[in-house]
């Protein structure tokens, strides 16, 4: 046996070329799926796409997005709706979080209640919402009318501000779960002493809220809060389903400006710059999220 | 103090119930549409509880329209890709910790950045590959499309696992005489189980719940998945509610099955990295 030793740097390669076979697959398959259409999705930017025919036009098509009103106004709707969207799913993800984690008996069973919203399709939701605010028939009309808060039914989905409402009602309705999810198991780390310690110094509810709930909340808060950011300003499906962008651009989000350029408008180029432009909002929301979270240092990782 | 506190009680727990029914409302007016005679559904004022509550919505949808073949492709395409993608991130994660613990983190940071970009954008180049490829129309675009939006979780929450596994226990399978990959697949994995299947289920979840991606990627009616089938059907000239909450109705149960199954699984995994950091 002594006699045929392989060198230990013979086995050290041999162990390297067992660690390559192991991460190759990943590799491949994330260069294939992410890498390669990322930067195929950076050259279509660069192009005038007209059928199977495409030309280089350089930084044209970024051009003619920033010199249309539609490309801004459609970053402003972004910009509202996911920062109204995303404030209501913080405070109602966070008041919700704090009732279930008073109800401590019936926590895990509120907690699979209240998540259903998020486990459900996106689009599936919106299409029930559809028919929840269905002019003519639908429930959420009558409701409304048999509290004697609306006088005539309303064209929910037909107006510009009622639909901007809606879609919003209904992503809040889909996102505040997730937030709760966060915020409940955030809540279980905050140190009981210090509740307690608060306690008897005579702190009212709101003050202990104020003063030991929240800053032990707060990393969790901020990372929370980007997180959904990234995830509402990318959001597709719920206005997608809903109104497509409509009515009158009411609704047309950037992700949504994008699909209709490329799919219903046919024009690959452009909307590929509006993709990347929207790419990069995302990268400096997501920079800020990185910092924030310390991933990229050694002991922040696990 | 007692009847203080038995108040404040009663206040929660209203405030609870009120946001439940918010919450669940448009659930239960999904079943309730969906189990209504088609003369019921138009019905003003609407009907809370039917009394002729039927399942014609349900054989109606099978018969006349393509949603069991809808739920087909979404079971075919779902699966897939969970099974597809649990193995990249097993073979990745147990290759990151074993092999290259340094290039960890690196590689980490890398799926956080693809796990932001916007889908929307992917699309375009995804598609114009896959129908240059010819590829539009087939599970097979779907399944690669689905395997990359959970990965990055996958692997991240993977080697976390794998990290707490000691090294101890490579090592005697090594000195007992396994192979490598004997000791990944007869040694590692097993002990992974629980953590295998928390990412399992949420790739399976993220693809049957997926939309634009197969909204774009398949043409042919009879290649659709339930949430693109289901969508579509809201574009007819004169919707059939009770058939598409029917649908919706098909479309919810298997997930919120999976999810009540395996709750507290899927929690602990999907907040663990957000709250420890």
């Amino acid at each position: 046996m002594a006699t045929t030793r392989p060198p230990r740097a013979r086995a050290f390669a041999r162990r390297r070329l067992y660690g390559y076979a192991f991460v190759a697959p990943v590799f491949l398959f994330l260069c294939a799926i992410i890498v390669f259409p990322l930067g195929h999705a950076f050259w279509t930017s660069l192009q005038r796409v007209r059928g199977l025919r495409s030309t280089f036009v350089g930084f044209d098509n970024y051009a003619r997005v920033l010199a249309d009103d539609a490309f801004w106004h459609s970053l402003s709707i972004s910009f509202a709706f996911t920062g109204v969207a995303v404030a209501l799913h913080m405070v109602l993800g966070l008041a919700l979080a704090l009732l279930l984690d008073e109800l401590r008996s019936a926590r895990a069973a509120l907690r699979i209640a209240f998540l259903t919203p998020w486990m459900v399709a996106p689009a599936v939701g919106a299409t029930i919402w559809l028919w929840l605010l269905e002019p003519q028939f639908g429930v959420v009309n009558y409701l409304l009318r048999a509290a004697g808060m609306i006088d005539a039914p309303l064209a929910w989905l037909g107006e510009p501000g009622p639909a901007f409402a809606s879609v919003v009602a209904v992503d809040v309705w889909r996102g505040v779960p997730f937030v709760m999810l966060l915020m409940l198991a955030g809540l279980q780390t905050v140190p009981p002493e210090q509740y307690e310690a608060a306690a008897m110094d005579g702190a009212s509810a709101w003050q202990r809220f104020r003063f030991v709930t929240l800053p032990n909340l707060r990393y969790l808060l901020i990372v929370a809060t980007t997180l959904d950011v990234i995830n509402t300003i990318r959001h597709y499906d719920i206005i997608g389903v809903m109104t497509a962008g409509g009515p009158a651009q009411a609704t047309e989000v950037l992700p949504v400006l994008l699909y209709n350029t490329a799919f219903r408008g046919n024009r690959f180029g452009e909307a590929a710059a509006i993709g990347v432009l929207l790419l990069l909002i995302v990268l400096a929301l997501s920079t800020f999220y990185m910092r924030v979270t310390r991933v990229g240092s050694e002991d922040g990782a696990r | 103090m007692k009847r203080r506190s038995r108040v404040r009680s009663w206040l929660l727990w209203s405030v609870a119930l009120v946001a439940l029914a918010v919450t669940l409302f448009p659930f239960y007016w999904m079943l309730n549409t969906s189990l209504k005679p088609s003369s019921e559904i138009f019905a003003s004022p609407p009907t809370f509880v039917s009394a002729q509550w039927t399942l014609d919505a349900y054989s109606t949808i099978f018969r006349e329209r393509p949603v069991g073949r809808y739920f087909l492709n979404s079971l075919i395409v779902s699966v897939g890709a969970t099974f597809l993608s649990v193995l990249l991130a097993a073979l990745a994660a147990y290759g990151f910790t074993r092999f290259f613990e340094g290039a960890a983190t690196a590689f980490i940071v890398f799926l956080l950045f693809t796990k932001m970009l916007p889908e929307t954008l992917l699309i375009i180049p995804y598609f114009r590959l896959m129908s240059e490829l010819g590829l539009i129309n087939t599970h097979i675009a779907l399944i690669l499309a689905y395997s990359s939006f959970a990965l990055p979780f996958s692997v991240w929450m993977l080697i976390g696992f794998f990290r707490s596994i000691p090294r101890e226990i490579d090592e005697a399978a090594t000195i007992d005489g396994a192979s490598v990959w004997q000791t990944f697949v007869h040694v590692i994995l097993p002990l992974a189980r629980p953590g295998l299947v928390a990412v399992a289920l949420f790739t399976f979840l993220i693809a049957w719940n997926s939309y634009v991606w197969a909204l774009v990627l398949t043409t042919d009616s009879s290649m659709y998945v339930l949430s693109v089938g289901i969508a579509n059907m809201v574009g007819e000239y004169r919707v059939q509610w009770n058939e598409l909450m029917a649908a919706a109705v098909i479309a919810t149960v298997p997930v919120m099955a999976l999810y009540a199954l395996l709750e507290r699984h899927l929690v602990n995994a999907i907040t663990a990295g957000a709250v420890k950091g």
